[in-house]
């Protein structure tokens, strides 16, 4: 197992991933500040103020860390400040679960509030619960591997990439 | 741990990655008009009017009529005292019942579970379209609480 992930080919494999969902995680939080600011107010943590601080700036900085990880520049940074946004989701999910608040959405990807039952995903999927926690971990996971990962990739980097 | 990461990353790109990220998104709120004002609540608008909680206090002291706008089993569970449920989810129907009673008080305080719960802010804007001035009860029950003043948990049915 150990092997297989430090394999460079499975390394740029993971970090395009993570890249790709970061960006993808950003668009419709970009798109809609207002609407990703009340999915926010749903965890409850920090009043309305400092929760509006981070729906204008957190998509962004997923934004650029997300891009950073898929041109291959910066990634080992890229991939820490990922890290570091999933530890303060745990944080703030395991606080959510901690107090009994029922989350309708995250606003993890999608902000769009009122989904009907059968909507997909599914509301144990759009909600703060065990499925976000493991989610997340597994992110952190890959993120850190990242981090510890060669400086250089052969199939993306060898002339290219910002210093 | 904190050593292999001191070794793996450069500190300055990660302080900048961050820095550039939340610089762009103030920007993005402030130029690209779908922004939103970062000193108050997106949920109030204008027409809303605010009360504190301990003002809340004062105005139920005096004989204000409270509403709650969670769903039923909530206001079943605990409410503030002599509180009526008006969920935001069933307000037609719930609106028709309490309507003599709404039109009589002096005044109306709506809230529901904290910061994050927009339908005490409905329910208020669909009084007012009603002719029926309510106040919200800024950031809701967790606020009330926190200022120390009571809730009946007496069961209801």
């Amino acid at each position: 197992m150990t092997r297989l992930l430090a394999n460079t080919r499975v390394q740029l494999v993971l970090r395009l991933l993570l890249g790709a969902l970061f960006v993808y995680a950003s668009l419709d939080k970009i798109a809609s500040p207002p609407a990703f600011a009340k999915a926010v107010y749903q965890w409850q943590v920090g009043g309305p103020v400092p929760s509006n601080v981070v729906a204008v700036t957190l998509p962004w900085i997923e934004l650029v860390a997300g891009l950073l990880l898929l041109a291959g520049a910066w990634k080992r940074e890229a991939a820490l400040v990922i890290a570091l946004l999933l530890v303060v989701f745990l944080v703030a999910a395991g606080s959510v679960m901690a107090r009994g608040i029922d989350v309708e959405n995250c606003g993890c990807v999608s902000v769009a509030a009122n989904a009907p039952p059968s909507a997909w995903p599914p509301s144990w999927m759009r909600g703060v619960g065990w499925f976000l926690v493991t989610r997340n971990l597994l992110l952190l996971a890959a993120a850190l591997w990242i981090v510890r990962g060669p400086a250089r990739l052969p199939l993306l980097e060898t002339n290219g990439g910002l210093p | 741990m904190l050593l292999f990461l001191d070794m793996a990353a450069d500190w300055k790109r990660f302080v900048l990655i961050l820095v550039a990220g939340a610089s762009l998104g103030l920007a993005w709120n402030a130029a690209s008009g779908r922004g939103f004002a970062l000193g108050q609540s997106v949920l109030v608008q204008t027409g809303d009017e605010l009360v504190a909680a301990p003002d809340g206090k004062r105005l139920l002291d005096e004989g204000a009529l409270f509403l709650d706008a969670r769903p039923r089993d909530f206001w079943r569970m605990s409410r503030i005292p002599g509180s009526l449920p008006l969920p935001e989810e069933d307000f037609e129907r719930s609106f028709q019942e309490a309507e003599p009673r709404l039109r009589r008080a002096s005044a109306i305080v709506v809230y529901c579970s904290g910061y994050g719960c927009e339908a005490s802010h409905l329910v208020a804007r669909k009084l007012r379209e009603k002719g029926i001035a309510a106040a919200i009860l800024d950031e809701g029950l967790p606020a009330w609480q926190d200022a120390g003043l009571p809730l009946d948990t007496e069961p209801r049915s």
